[in-house]
C-alpha cells in the first residue's frame, strides 16, 4: 500500500510545494517585521501565516476529494483499478495519505506558530509584558483559563481529526455518486445533500460528548469519536466500491 | 483458464452485455470482433474488474476474478489513461512498482522498437505514439492473459506491422491473447480463433480453421455476413 500512497502524494505534490513556498515567503515577511521593526511586515506576516495555515489545511482535504472524484470519473481510474489491490486498499491509501498530510501540515503550522511566538516574545519589547497583563486582567475578572500545552496540542489534533472526518464524508458522497446513484438524474445534487446529511449526523454524534467533562478528556473523546466516524465511513465506502464501482 | 458464465451488464435500460458465456484457453490468439457498442470493451473491462457484472461470473483458474488475477491478466485500454504528469519513463516505473511480471529492460527495448524515448511526456504524444506506448508497457509484462482493446487504432500501416509483430512475439504457448479490432483483414493473418460480438451478445466463437471448414467462409466473409446490412448470425 506504500506504493499507492507514494503516487497519491505525487498527485498533490505540486500544490503542497506551492503552499510551502507561500508559507516561506510569509515567514520571511514576518521575521523581517520582527527584526527590522517593520510594523506593516509584522502585521501582514501574522495575518498571512494564519490564513495560510487555515486555507492550506482546508485545501489539502478539498484537493484530495477533487483527485478522488477525478480518479473515479476519468480514464485515469484505470491506473488505480488495474493495480493488484482491492478497493479497501486503494481507498485506504488515499485516506491515509490525506490524513498524514493534514496531520503533518497541522503539526508544521502549530510548530511554526510556537516558534514565531517565541521569537516575537524574545525580540519584541513589550509583547511578553502584554501577555502577562492580559493574564492578570483575566485573573482579576476571576476568569481562570488553565489551557496547558497538552490541551493546546489536543485542540489542534481535534480540529485536524474533525477535518479528516469531513473529508472522508465527502469521499463517501463521491462513492455514492459514482456507484448507486450513477446515471440517475440529479445524482450530483443528491450526493451533495447526502454529504450534508452524513456530516450533520457525524457532528450530532460528536455533540453528544458531555460538556461537564474535563477539557483534556473532552478533547480526547472528540478525537476518538472523529477517528471512529472516519473509520466507519471508510469501511462503508470501500464496501460499496468493492461491490458496485464500475469505472 | 478464463471462463465467463452468463455474464450480463446493464447501464440503466441499456443492456451492454447480454448473458455471454465463453472460455479462453492458453496458447490461442483470439480476435474479438464487432462494431462499436457490441460489448467488446465492456467484456474486457469486466475480466480485469474495472466493470462489475450485474449477474453471472468470471473465473480465472477456477476462482472469481480479483486483485490476484490482475497480477496475471494485462489489459490495454483503447483510451489514453496515464496520468498527465507522466513521462514514458514514469509510466514504466509505475508498472514496475505494481506488477511483478513487468520487465523494465524489456520495456526500454520495446520503447526503442516503437521509436519512443523515455523522456517523452505522455500529454504531448500523438494518438499513434500513445498507442505504441500503451502496447510497449502492456507487453513488457509477462502476463498469462493479454487483453488488447483496439491496439491498432490511430496507427499508420507501417507501425501496425511493428505492433502486430511485437505482440505476437511476446506470446508464448502458455498465454492467451485477445485482440479487439475493426481491422478484421489484418487480424485474420495472425489470430487462430475469433469471437463475434453483436449488440452485447456472443453470436459466434471458434477457431478460424474450424470456422473456415464448417461455414466455408473466411473470418472477413463471416464479419461481412454478421455485421452487414440485415446480417444475422
Amino acid at each position: 500500500m506504500g506504493k499507492l500512497m507514494k503516487y497519491e502524494f505525487r498527485k498533490t505534490m505540486f500544490s503542497k510545494i506551492v503552499l510551502l513556498v507561500i508559507t516561506g515567503v510569509l515567514e520571511i515577511v514576518f521575521l523581517a517585521g520582527v527584526f527590522l521593526n517593520w510594523d506593516d511586515g509584522l502585521g501582514w506576516g501574522i495575518i498571512g501565516l494564519t490564513l495560510c495555515a487555515i486555507i492550506g489545511i482546508f485545501y489539502i482535504g478539498i484537493e484530495s476529494l477533487m483527485v478522488f472524484h477525478r480518479d473515479l470519473n476519468t480514464k485515469q481510474s484505470y491506473m488505480l483499478f488495474l493495480t493488484p489491490y482491492n478497493s479497501y486498499q486503494i481507498l485506504g491509501a488515499k485516506v491515509l495519505e490525506n490524513g498524514i498530510s493534514i496531520f503533518l501540515a497541522g503539526c508544521f503550522y502549530a510548530a511554526l506558530a510556537a516558534l514565531d511566538l517565541a521569537i516575537a516574545i524574545g525580540y519584541l519589547g513589550g509583547l511578553k509584558e502584554l501577555l502577562e497583563m492580559i493574564q492578570i486582567f483575566l485573573e482579576q475578572l476571576e476568569i481562570t483559563i488553565t489551557f496547558t500545552t497538552v490541551d493546546s496540542l489536543l485542540f489542534v489534533f481535534e480540529v485536524l481529526a474533525s477535518w479528516l472526518m469531513t473529508v472522508v464524508t465527502g469521499i463517501l458522497a463521491v462513492v455514492l455518486s459514482a456507484t448507486v446513484l450513477a446515471g440517475k438524474r440529479f445524482s450530483g445534487l443528491v450526493s451533495f445533500l447526502l454529504f450534508f446529511l452524513i456530516a450533520w449526523g457525524s457532528s450530532a454524534l460528536m455533540n453528544r460528548i458531555p460538556d461537564t467533562l474535563a477539557v483534556t478528556t473532552s478533547y480526547l473523546l472528540s478525537i476518538l469519536a472523529a477517528l471512529a466516524c472516519t473509520a466507519v465511513m471508510y469501511l462503508i465506502s470501500g464496501w460499496i466500491m468493492e461491490r458496485k464501482l464500475s469505472v | 483458464m478464463l471462463e465467463c458464465n452468463e455474464i450480463t451488464k446493464t447501464y440503466g435500460r441499456k443492456t451492454a452485455i447480454d448473458h455471454v458465456s465463453m472460455k479462453l484457453e492458453p496458447g490461442h490468439i483470439y480476435a474479438m470482433l464487432g462494431p462499436n457498442g457490441s460489448g467488446k470493451t465492456t467484456i474486457m473491462k469486466m475480466i480485469v474488474g474495472l466493470v462489475k457484472p450485474n449477474s453471472g461470473s468470471i473465473l480465472y483458474r477456477g476462482v472469481p476474478v480479483n486483485k490476484e488475477s490482475r497480477c496475471e491478466i494485462a489489459y490495454m485500454s483503447t483510451e489514453p489513461y496515464f496520468y498527465s504528469w507522466m513521462t514514458a519513463a514514469d509510466v514504466g516505473k509505475y508498472y514496475d512498482d505494481f506488477f511483478e511480471d513487468f520487465s523494465m529492460e524489456r520495456y526500454l527495448y520495446l520503447l526503442e522498437r516503437m521509436e519512443l524515448t523515455p523522456d517523452m511526456k505522455t500529454k504531448t504524444l500523438s494518438s499513434g505514439m500513445m498507442a505504441k506506448l500503451k502496447i510497449a508497457v502492456t507487453m513488457a509484462r509477462k502476463a498469462k492473459v493479454y487483453l488488447l482493446d483496439e491496439p491498432l487504432n490511430g496507427i499508420d500501416l507501417l507501425a501496425r506491422d511493428v505492433i502486430i509483430r511485437t505482440v505476437i512475439e511476446e506470446c508464448g504457448p502458455d498465454v492467451a491473447l485477445v485482440i479487439s479490432s475493426h481491422l478484421v483483414d489484418e487480424l485474420e493473418r495472425v489470430v487462430d480463433s475469433a469471437i463475434f460480438m453483436k449488440e452485447g451478445r456472443l453470436v459466434l466463437m471458434g477457431e478460424v480453421e474450424e470456422l473456415r471448414i464448417q461455414q466455408g467462409k473466411s473470418v472477413v466473409d463471416l464479419y461481412r455476413e454478421i455485421y452487414g446490412h440485415g446480417g444475422e448470425a
